[in-house]
């Protein structure tokens, strides 16, 4: 249960951006949010990790899961979209970070 | 490079928007699949047949239906930890099959 007594990395409101991670086997991040960026809207708790679910690892660690949402416009590059639509998604901790400040 | 079935987003046409029968051989093999992964027994998780249909091929992948994937990666499964074999799995079958004509699997 590594980490459950720790404060939280990320806070609702917090820009994060998705890391591509690169990791091989089953994981739980769609390609389409990869190297994304959405703001943390809650936080889901504790959960045993997929990755090592998928290969019948069932012993932990606990791993903390967001939910974020994206603009479906910084998505999908189409004009199918109204400018406010959002997709909501829920990412594991270790695939976020914090969105480095940019010159806008 | 993500997988063939990571597509969300991809152009895919129309969605098809015709609601499918719940068949019975899909409930009794989810029903099956639960009990496998439930907290007591904890034999096969949903994520380690998720990895077994997103690595059995595309052909195999696009062919089969939601549940008819599901239900071949756990019949993989179980076969590669030794609990049964395929073999053992189709005499079964038809087995049931002889003991219930109707109970034949349509997809």
């Amino acid at each position: 249960m590594t980490g459950i007594a720790q404060p939280l990395p990320f806070s609702v409101g917090d820009h994060v951006t998705v890391l591509s991670l690169g990791k091989q086997g089953h994981i739980r991040t769609p390609d389409y949010v990869l190297e994304k960026s959405g703001v943390v809207i809650q936080f889901c708790g504790y959960f045993l990790n997929p990755e090592d679910l998928s290969v019948g690892k069932t012993s932990g660690p606990m791993v903390q899961l967001y939910r974020v949402q994206f603009l479906m416009s910084h998505l999908w590059h189409n004009t199918q979209h109204r400018p406010n639509d959002l997709l909501c998604i829920e990412i594991y901790g270790h695939w976020l970070a914090l969105t480095k400040e940019t010159a806008a | 490079m993500s997988g063939y079935h990571d597509i969300g987003g991809h152009a895919a046409g129309l969605i098809p928007k015709t609601e499918l029968p719940f068949q019975h051989w899909e409930k009794q093999s989810e029903a099956i699949r639960n009990l496998l992964g439930d907290g007591a027994r904890r034999v096969i998780s949903l994520d380690e047949i998720r990895l077994g249909f997103e690595s059995f091929g595309i052909e195999k992948y696009q062919a089969y239906s939601f549940y008819r994937r599901r239900l071949e990666a756990m019949i993989d499964i179980l076969e590669k930890k030794g609990l049964i074999t395929r073999h053992e799995f189709e005499q079964e079958l038809l087995g049931i099959q002889a003991r219930w004509p109707r109970v034949v699997p349509q997809d």
